[in-house]
């Protein structure tokens, strides 16, 4: 490799380097801190994601290949890196309070979010298996930490093992189909891949290959079959773990999936038929069984795993629409879902867990603002016009329709329906119960900060969906 | 284009509630919320006078929303839209005079669910993108979800719950046929450009069937009914009267929107199928009607069979039938919506809806009694009353449409005095109920000012209806031609 090749992979990865640098220069300054220096350590995590969105943004322009084919620095990346930054930045801003009142509140949390933030970045970027994987591991072995990061509480501990075990497993699978890749056509580099595949039929072995690469991607988005894993971790993790996971990594493992989908290789094989019944079968789960929680977590677990369904459909239609519908899906759903885990962790407070919702009965007669941003959020959740939540679904039918998938549509939005019931119960009781205590939310100014940024895209993108959507019809893949 | 007359009349309401949000006292709030429906009213009346009847699409705006995907902002009325915005307008007035006291706690988010519902409607009606018609009427479940919920009876979680799944599930399917006209229909969500392509018959079909469960649910045709008594039972009596008034109104509009204009072969080949389901729910409605004991789930199930002359009408695919029916809906939406004040301003008093309590009504409330008389007979559609124009006008073009169908109609009108008549003499002669005597007060002059538009209304349409058949003749014509224009021959 040459310096002024070397220099344009270092630039290409600027924002990478710049957030793993400031992870380790962190995790230093978090030992030499004191007790009560909790603002600072969220105020320079906060400066680093900053820091490094700005450079994404600058570098976004054009697209960089780096580092030998391994990586890339593109507008799609870079979509779903302001995915990333802002899930990290809002998961800060919403920790602050909660970590005080858990007890987590010391230097590695922030450091483990940013060596996360830093796993997903890659992700997204990488354009061969192995720097997928790379991407993967950091961001799994973070989330398998940060998950049990309640050290004193059972469910979390429990979770983060399950999370452990489940995960090792998909991640060997995964590890198998980049080995018969690699076996089959001499690389892992995904152009090098789509090269060598010109023959039609498919072979057998790299269809199967595909078949272990998906299975392990599947994992990481918590689609059927490989979703067990998944309520509990959210159940078990800390509030604001679970609201990061739900909208970092899920969107990192999308990011895979469409660049490995998109890729010829695929897009010549039958895989779309596995993906199907992958979609229909995880949003039928999850909505179904989400009927029944109690708890407010897990049913936002089974939520995310029937949302993830929804988005897996967007991957079907494939296509520029296709892509573009899943990106903008994900950037909507990280909005409203961090705004609802934001409310729930407000209610964290002394003995009130704020996870059951039959806790949240009444709110609406004490603190109307709160409720009606539970409001805005649960019906965006549910797809109902005028709120975001309706475009991204309305955009990724759009997608479905133009490639003739009607009777896919017609299962996704029935389906919907199944899950809207779920939100609109949650919002019954927020409004026609009866209070049965007193509500005492813990609203800082971050925590408010979050919900009123959160609120305004949720309702801002549904009223004016047409920049959010050129956005992400210009970053789509080589467009 | 000039002065957004229309965006002014539908957002007024929205505005309103805005403003209201920062109102504290309980009567400011009620004052302010009929001041902004009655300043709403008086714009619909403007743009009436202003209406020219000549003409068929008018006061229209249109602005880019997203161009990416042909989206635009799109308003402007025909004759046939032109009478649902005023309707809406009207009851949202009289909405207001009706809760003002029956409505005693969240005084101030009843007003805002309220006003926003109004914007709704009045988007609905007004909108001429198919995707900002699916915002508002996809919308309008989460205020209206709210208030029979918030505000209803005992029983209200359930007829919330079911009126929402119920009209989503209907409305989900819609989107889906509204995507698919968009990729057949050149790439557009334009109402008009949509109305003007010629689809094959077989996509014609399919979103004629997609599109017959949403406006289905909202009418409701009979098989899909069930959702309708549980919410107007316990609904606040406001709520009532939108559902009745407005509501089901916009499931008849979107056939004269959509499924007919667009669809003109799928509309007459499966006009048979129709008709049959409309003289079924005229029957299957009003025998129902005869068998309750609850005043609402009385004028309910009546109104499940007027609406099954409405769908007659337009499916009898003729300018008499489509004519009648549009007069009707307009005229169910007078009296039903003044049937169900009725019961409100009753229930008020007695907190009871039993027929079975009441008798004799006459004579502690005279006042009460005349007018529920009036609108009574008016809704049995006796002569010199509104539903008499439209129900004459309904049955001869179902005559001519289907003469088995025509006369089973007749069947349910003669159900319909039955019914209607049994009601007013348990409720208004006969010997004075013992329980209620002392209860009753006759009504004042608030409620008398809801009432007296309406019936003002009642006999102007039945004596003189001219003007109202005179706006919607151009567009009821032009819906003519584009049934039966290109192809069918008929």
């Amino acid at each position: 490799m040459t310096a002024a090749a070397l220099f344009q992979s270092i630039l290409a990865s600027l924002p990478e380097i710049v957030v793993v640098t400031g992870a380790c220069i962190l995790l230093i300054l978090g030992q030499l801190a004191r007790k009560g220096q909790g603002h600072f350590l969220l105020l320079a995590s906060v400066a680093v994601v900053l820091g490094a969105a700005l450079l994404t943004i600058m570098l976004s322009g054009e697209v960089r290949p780096a580092y030998m084919g391994m990586f890339i620095a593109d507008p799609f990346s870079a979509f779903f890196k302001v995915i990333f930054y802002l899930a990290t930045v809002l998961t800060f801003l919403l920790s602050r309070k909660y970590a005080d009142i858990e007890g987590i509140g010391n230097s590695e949390y922030y450091v483990l979010l940013l060596f996360a933030l830093s796993g997903t970045m890659i992700m997204a970027s990488a354009t061969d298996l192995l720097s997928i994987y790379v991407g993967l591991e950091l961001t799994v072995l973070c989330t398998y930490v940060l998950t049990g990061f309640l050290r004193k509480d059972r469910r979390s501990n429990e979770a983060a093992l399950k999370y452990v075990i489940l995960g090792s497993v998909s991640t060997g699978i995964f590890l198998y189909g980049v080995s018969l890749v690699y076996g089959l056509t001499g690389t892992t580099q995904l152009d090098g891949i789509a090269a060598a595949v010109t023959g039609d039929p498919l072979d057998p072995g790299l269809l199967l290959a595909v078949v272990f690469i998906v299975a392990g991607l599947v994992f990481k988005v918590g689609a059927v079959p490989f979703h067990m894993w998944l309520p509990d971790a959210y159940e078990g993790a800390p509030t604001t773990i679970t609201a990061f996971m739900s909208v970092g990594p899920k969107a990192a493992g999308f990011a895979v999936i469409l660049r490995v989908f998109l890729n010829p290789l695929v897009a010549a094989s039958n895989v779309w038929i596995i993906v199907a019944a992958i979609a229909v079968a995880t949003m039928a789960l999850g909505s179904f069984v989400a009927l029944v929680q109690d708890n407010f977590k897990r049913l936002l677990a089974y939520s995310s795993i029937a949302h993830a369904g929804f988005a897996l459909f967007g991957v079907v239609a494939g296509g520029q629409d296709g892509i573009a519908s899943v990106m903008l899906y994900l950037l909507i759903y990280a909005l409203m879902n961090l705004g609802i885990f934001g409310t729930i962790i407000m209610m964290r407070n002394d003995d009130f867990s704020g996870e059951m919702i039959e806790d949240y009965a009444g709110l609406a007669r004490s603190h109307p603002g709160l409720a009606l941003a539970m409001l805005l959020f649960l019906f965006s959740l549910a797809g109902i016009p005028p709120t975001a939540g309706f475009f991204a679904k309305f955009y990724v039918l759009v997608a479905l329709v133009e490639r003739g998938f009607v009777m896919l549509a017609v299962i996704a939005v029935l389906l919907s329906v199944v899950g809207a019931y779920f939100y609109i119960r949650i919002v019954m009781l927020i409004y026609m119960r009866e209070p049965k205590r007193s509500f005492d939310p813990v609203l800082t100014p971050f925590v408010g900060a979050t919900l009123a940024l959160t609120a305004a895209g949720t309702i801002g993108i549904g009223l004016f969906p047409s920049w959010f959507l050129k956005l992400a019809q210009h970053s789509v893949l080589g467009g | 284009m000039g002065f957004p007359l229309l965006s002014l009349i539908v957002f007024l309401p929205a505005a309103g509630a805005a403003v209201l949000m920062f109102l504290r006292s309980d009567n400011a709030i009620r004052f302010a919320a009929l001041g902004t429906t009655v300043l709403d009213l008086a714009l619909c009346i403007a743009m009436l006078a202003h209406f020219d009847a000549t003409k068929v699409m008018q006061f229209t705006e249109a602005h880019q929303w997203v161009p990416a995907l042909g989206i635009s902002y799109a308003l402007g009325v025909d004759g046939i839209s032109v009478l649902f915005v005023f309707l809406t307008a009207l009851l949202g007035s009289i909405c207001m005079l009706a809760s003002w006291v029956a409505i005693d706690r969240k005084v101030k988010e009843f007003m805002v669910s309220l006003l926003f519902m109004q914007t709704l409607m009045l988007g609905v009606f007004c909108a001429l993108d198919l995707f900002l018609f699916y915002v508002f009427w996809e919308a309008m479940l989460i205020p209206m979800y709210l208030l029979i919920g918030v505000w209803g009876g005992e029983g209200r979680f359930y007829a919330a719950f079911k009126f929402f799944l119920y009209t989503l599930a209907g409305s989900v399917l819609f989107l889906v046929g509204v995507i698919v006209l968009y990729f057949n229909g050149g790439e557009t969500f334009d109402i008009l450009a949509l109305t003007a392509r010629d689809l094959p018959f077989g996509v014609q079909s399919w979103l004629f069937f997609s599109f017959l469960v949403a406006f289905a649910v909202k009418v409701p045709m009979v098989p899909v009914h069930t959702w309708l008594p549980d919410a107007h039972v316990q609904a606040p009596t406001a709520g009532s009267i939108i559902l009745a008034g407005v509501l089901l109104k916009m499931g008849a509009y979107g056939f004269l929107r959509f499924s007919l204009p667009m669809l003109p072969e799928a509309s007459v080949y499966y006009s048979p199928l129709m008709l049959a389901l409309s003289a079924l729910a005229i029957v299957y409605g009003g025998l129902l009607a005869l068998a309750q004991d609850d005043l609402k789930k009385l004028v309910a199930y009546s109104s499940i069979s007027h609406m099954g002359f409405v769908t007659l009408g337009i499916f009898a695919l003729n300018s008499r039938g489509l004519e009648g029916a549009i007069l009707q809906m307009f005229n169910h939406g007078v009296t039903t919506g003044a049937l169900f004040l009725f019961v409100g301003l009753i229930y008020e008093r007695t907190h009871t809806r039993s027929i079975a309590d009441y008798g004799g009504l006459m004579k502690a409330a005279p006042v009460y009694t005349a007018f529920l008389a009036l609108f009574t007979l008016s809704s049995m559609a006796l002569p010199g009353t509104n539903s008499f124009v439209g129900e004459l006008l309904v049955l001869s073009g179902g005559f001519q449409a289907n003469l088995a169908v025509g006369a089973v109609a007749i069947l349910g009108a003669v159900l319909s005095a039955a019914y209607l008549l049994g009601m007013y003499g348990k409720v208004a002669l006969g010997p004075e109920s013992v329980g209620l005597r002392f209860k009753i007060r006759d009504v004042n002059a608030r409620e008398l000012l809801a009432i007296l538009p309406l019936a003002l209304l009642v006999l102007w349409l039945g004596l003189y209806p001219k003007p109202f058949l005179g706006i919607v003749d151009t567009s009821v014509e032009h819906l003519m031609l584009q049934v039966h224009g290109n192809g069918s021959g008929q």
